[in-house]
């Protein structure tokens, strides 16, 4: 809202310069958004909250103003001189939706001359905003910023039979509005007609063939309170938001009309001469209760935590239009001034006064403890995560979630189908992403594509998608790696990212889980590249998948490096307990390693050889580890060789040659016997 | 030869000086008196000696100026030029020597221990969390300091808990401030226990626009005392900006007791304020609106640019808006079965990025959400 200050000092004068004015506004709920020069003086732009309309206008935010400094507030009343004619004898009114329209006031008058304004008013208006058109126009918008009502002028001659009816929209009506464009109507629209045809959309805007005009002689004044949510769902409709109905649809006072009217009346006589005919049309079929509130100094206390001495409560309610009698030693009733709506309740009073006595004033005290903490249940499961991530050398990402469709799709499980939003910004985000694989392969395209090509990532985030009806979002947990984990230095030789990275990482995010053992089976997403792509499980519980991207979809996201990413699935990881780390005698006697070149066939595994040997029982045993692994050269092509590294160690006693070699030997020979192992020279 | 430095306390016209050789000959006296003591000096400790015995404020240029340039002689112009040229002279062999000498030091470092110890040492780098957790995490466990715990929610809610429990009913203006990305499913397609009995099944899903919802799912579930933040992701339809985008994340707060009052809002308002930006920070209470809050307040910070003394950072108000908080709205209570008559309490709900914008001076929203790893790298720790 726009307020001149000279004007504002028509109705009061604070005694204060524009700044401090404007920082005590802004304390009081009134946030200066600006301070600047204008023609008409200084201009003060000030944030209205949408409860209260009533600060639309100079004369509100006097009031306010006023009951900050206890200082005069000049009451407006305007008396314009009536002929002996009567109005009702001109016009006629009807409401045919009362429930939509409480009350429609007009006067009308006679022989006036529509001309340009004077230089005061066109400058006023232009400060605040509003464009003259002529005085007749430019009176009604005055006494909108004025006094916050909207009225709006008829051209009396083109309105047929010389009646006003208040009425829903017909469906399929049209009416072409005061800026030209031609608008269909639905019949939750509010009209103002006359006998034939819509002539205003009621609350928002004037219809094109009404509009007053240099041979406008005779003008109906309207002066009406229409119902906020017709109003504002009629503006949203239309797409038409005018200052009229940004006042209407917040709830305007309806007592309010007859004295716009009047103020209207007064300025055209002044500006544009003619004649007032006398009386109010007032058409006022739903009367406003005054509510009467009660209100406790208790309450106020309980509320504010500080007593207010009952006549400042008096004084401040007063200066705000409150007509406070006392009821009982600490109560009053207290009856709301017409203009605010927004009041209903003793907590919207106690507000007012807790407004204007300053919240600054009340002492700040830090409230009582009353029960532990109690953190997140999956707190120091996603700690626990993190740290071990972050310690890998991976950086946290933090992705959209509403993703283009098209790309969403490539990462959509069987069985499942997109999130999809109504009214989506656009078609880039309107879909929630199924995986946070997408969003991480989004990350680290966007990074190589800017030079940055050494990438190690996760996202902890929730992924989205509907089956069978049913929409759900979980936790997951994405990690991506692509370039090099190390890069070549004098310490030592670079070290791509590869498929075991991922695996090693995978690992360390599952280890401060209490899990069933969890292992790595080939799967076929199609995501993934061929070969190079798993499910990671424990016991039926599929944990999460991983793989190296495919090669088709690192083309479609413009990725030109290999990239390895895996999801993990947290709501399952978030339901096992962490473990807890548990004490184990440290070995007393030395550990003994014995190296086994195998040659082995294909399709035979690490993972088959350890299990091989491990299932042997050896009671000594501690660790199997694959140290080498050969293909090609002068191997036939079905082979390869794998060099196991076995650890042999007892907590008894340092173990002989003679148990090492016995042990040995029962491992070559399982291995020999079991999966055709032989053992090379 | 008596020493010319011998001769610098005298004013240059009792030398007896009779020609302009004479002048460049008492300079190069000066400038072999200067070699002499530079040749003599092998680390950098004698090296800043000598600069500040020759170039410094009280040395021996103070006695040249004074006494050899200033005063008014036939010869003035060319003990300018000679003293010109000396201070050069001076200057370029002190720069000359010192980098000499730096480099015979690093030479002798490698040389001691047998190692280039010049070269970088070698370890492993730390992933950086992102900048929004960070912050998150330092919000929430500032308020987990006076009390509150941690909660968490669905982030597709029902109109009913985004809007409606929380006093915004159909058409209120205030949703207009809000606006809001519905989704293509009705309420039913949610798990019956997250849709709650309230919600309409058949009004349409929506990302929540605030954590808010989350404030009315815990008063469900919990009887007062009730003191909880909930962090988390929310949405708008906003067009992307430097300040805007179409999501962020929130931490919102909510105390519910029975002898909670405005004081203790401000009481827990202010500590938090102080904890994050420092303990010189003032806070600044305005009246403010929202429908789930009354006495309703906007939060603001003196600026940690100017210090409150006004600059362009906070538009010369010496403020920085914060946040919306206040005394929760009975009305809201009437939504979960509390009884408003006994009960009390506040609530309040700020933008995580926000804050970190101002904390560390970062001048783009889109930065969080590109996940450029020069930005992310920056604020490892």
């Amino acid at each position: 809202m726009k307020i001149l200050l000279q004007w504002l000092k028509e109705y009061v004068d604070s005694g204060v310069a524009p700044e401090k004015l404007a920082a005590d506004l802004t304390l009081a709920g009134m946030a200066m958004e600006g301070l600047s020069e204008t023609e008409a003086g200084p201009l003060l732009e000030l944030e209205i909250t949408t409860n209260r309309p009533d600060l639309m206008s100079h004369y509100g935010v006097a009031r306010e103003v006023s009951a900050l400094y206890a200082k005069p507030l000049k009451p407006i009343e305007p008396q314009p001189v009536e002929v002996a004619d009567l109005a009702a004898g001109a016009a006629k009114v009807e409401i045919e939706a009362p429930d939509l329209c409480h009350r429609y006031a007009a006067l009308v008058l006679c022989n006036l001359k529509v001309q340009p304004s004077p230089e005061w008013l066109r400058k006023r208006l232009e400060a605040c905003g509003i464009a003259s058109i002529n005085n007749i126009v430019d009176v009604t918008n005055y006494v909108l910023l004025e006094l916050g009502h909207p009225t709006h002028a008829f051209d009396l001659d083109t309105l047929a039979e010389k009646r006003i009816v208040v009425r829903a929209a017909k469906a399929g009506e049209k009416i072409t509005t005061l800026d030209g464009v031609a608008r269909t109507l639905k019949p939750h629209h509010l009209v103002i007609a006359d006998a034939k045809r819509p002539v205003a959309l009621a609350g928002i805007l004037g219809g094109a063939a009404m509009e007053i005009s240099l041979r406008t002689k005779n003008v109906l004044l309207e002066s009406a309170w229409f119902e906020p949510v017709t109003t504002r769902r009629a503006a949203k409709d239309l797409g038409l938001r005018t200052e009229a109905s940004a006042r209407f649809e917040r709830g305007l006072d309806v007592e309010a009309p007859v004295r716009a009217a009047r103020r209207c009346a007064e300025l055209f006589l002044e500006l544009a001469g003619g004649e007032l005919l006398s009386g109010v049309i007032d058409v006022y079929p739903r009367r406003w209760d005054v509510p009467e509130i009660t209100l406790r100094q208790g309450e106020i206390l309980r509320t504010l935590g500080e007593a207010l001495p009952a006549a400042l409560v008096e004084r401040l309610l007063a200066a705000l239009g409150f007509v406070a009698a006392r009821a009982d030693q600490d109560s009053w009733r207290v009856a709301t001034p017409s203009w605010r709506r927004d009041v209903s309740r003793e907590i919207d009073l106690i507000e007012e006064l807790a407004r204007h006595y300053g919240y600054d004033k009340f002492p700040a005290r830090l409230p009582p403890a009353r029960q532990p903490v109690v953190l997140r249940p999956h707190a120091q499961a996603e700690a626990a995560l993190r740290r071990a991530l972050e310690a890998q050398g991976f950086d946290e990402a933090v992705c959209f979630t509403p993703v283009h469709p098209k790309d969403a799709e490539k990462f959509l499980a069987p069985g499942e189908e997109l999130a999809r939003l109504r009214n989506p910004i656009s078609e880039e985000t309107s879909v929630l992403r199924p995986s946070g694989l997408l969003s991480l392969v989004e990350t680290l395209a966007w990074n190589v594509n800017r030079g940055q090509r050494h990438l190690r990532l996760y996202e902890i985030g929730k992924a989205y998608a509907v089956r069978e009806g049913r929409f759900q979002e979980r936790r997951v947990l994405t990690l991506a790696l692509t370039g090099l984990l190390r890069e070549k230095s004098v310490h030592e030789d670079e070290q791509p990212a590869d498929f075991f990275a991922l695996k090693g990482a995978v690992e360390a995010a599952l280890q401060p889980f209490a899990l069933p053992p969890f292992g790595f089976r080939p799967c076929d997403l199609a995501c993934f590249q061929s070969g190079e792509r798993a499910t990671v499980e424990a016991g039926s519980q599929r944990l999460g998948v991983l793989g190296r991207l495919s090669s088709t979809l690192a083309t479609d996201f413009k990725l030109r490096q290999a990239a390895f990413l895996a999801e993990l699935d947290l709501e399952g990881l978030y339901a096992a307990r962490l473990l807890a780390p548990e004490y184990r005698p440290v070995p007393r006697f030395p550990g003994v390693t014995r190296d086994f070149s195998l040659l082995l066939d294909l399709p035979v595994s690490f993972g088959s050889v350890r299990r091989t040997i491990e299932s042997l029982g050896l009671p000594e045993l501690v660790a199997v580890a694959a140290v080498d692994r050969f293909r090609g050269g002068a191997l036939p092509a079905d082979k390869y060789s794998l060099l196991v590294r076995v650890t042999f160690q007892s907590h008894e006693r340092t173990l002989t040659d003679e148990e090492i070699r016995s042990a040995s030997g029962r491992i070559v020979r399982a291995l020999e016997k079991e999966l055709g192992a032989k053992l090379r020279a | 030869m008596t020493d010319i430095l011998q001769k610098l306390p005298f004013k240059i016209t009792q030398l007896g000086i009779q020609s302009p050789e004479e002048v460049e000959n008492i300079f190069a006296e000066l400038r072999a008196a200067f070699d002499r003591e530079l040749g003599e000096k092998h680390d950098i400790e004698g090296l800043e000696g000598i600069r500040i015995r020759w170039r410094g404020r009280k040395g021996l240029d103070r006695l040249l100026r004074d006494n050899w340039l200033k005063p008014e002689s036939k010869f003035k112009p060319a003990v300018g030029k000679a003293y010109n040229d000396f201070k050069d002279y001076v200057e370029s062999s002190l720069a000359l020597r010192l980098q000499h000498l730096r480099a015979q030091e690093e030479s002798r470092e490698m040389a001691a221990e047998g190692v280039d110890l010049t070269l970088p040492g070698l370890a492993a780098r730390r992933g950086a969390r992102h900048l929004v957790t960070q912050t998150l995490e330092e919000i929430c466990d500032i308020f987990a300091r006076i009390g509150f715990s941690v909660v968490e929610g669905p982030e597709v809610e029902t109109d009913y808990y985004n809007f409606e429990a929380l006093n915004i009913p159909q058409h209120h203006p205030a949703r207009d401030t809000m606006d809001t990305l519905y989704l293509d499913l009705p309420a039913r397609a949610l798990p019956e226990e997250i849709r709650g009995p309230r919600s309409d099944p058949n009004q349409f899903l929506l990302l929540r626009t605030h954590t808010s919802p989350v404030q009315i799912r815990t008063m469900e579930k919990q009887k007062p005392p009730v003191r909880v933040v909930v962090p988390g992701k929310v949405y708008r339809r906003d067009n992307p900006d430097a300040t805007h985008s179409f999501m962020f994340h929130q931490v919102e707060g909510l105390a519910v007791d029975r002898d909670l009052t405005f004081c203790e809002f401000k009481g827990a308002m202010e500590y938090f304020l102080r904890e994050f930006f420092g303990p010189e920070t003032k806070t600044r209470f305005a009246a403010s609106y929202f429908p789930f809050t009354e006495p309703s307040a906007d939060l603001a910070a003196t600026c940690g640019v100017c210090q409150g003394s006004g600059c362009s950072v906070c538009k010369h108000t010496g403020w920085i808006e914060l946040f919306g908080a206040g005394m929760v709205d009975p009305a809201v209570y009437g939504f979960v079965d509390y009884e408003p008559g006994e009960l009390s309490g506040f609530a309040f709900g700020m933008g995580v990025e926000r804050f970190a914008m101002i904390k560390y001076g970062v001048d783009d929203l889109q930065l969080f959400f590109q996940n450029d790893v020069r930005f992310l790298q920056q604020f490892r720790r």
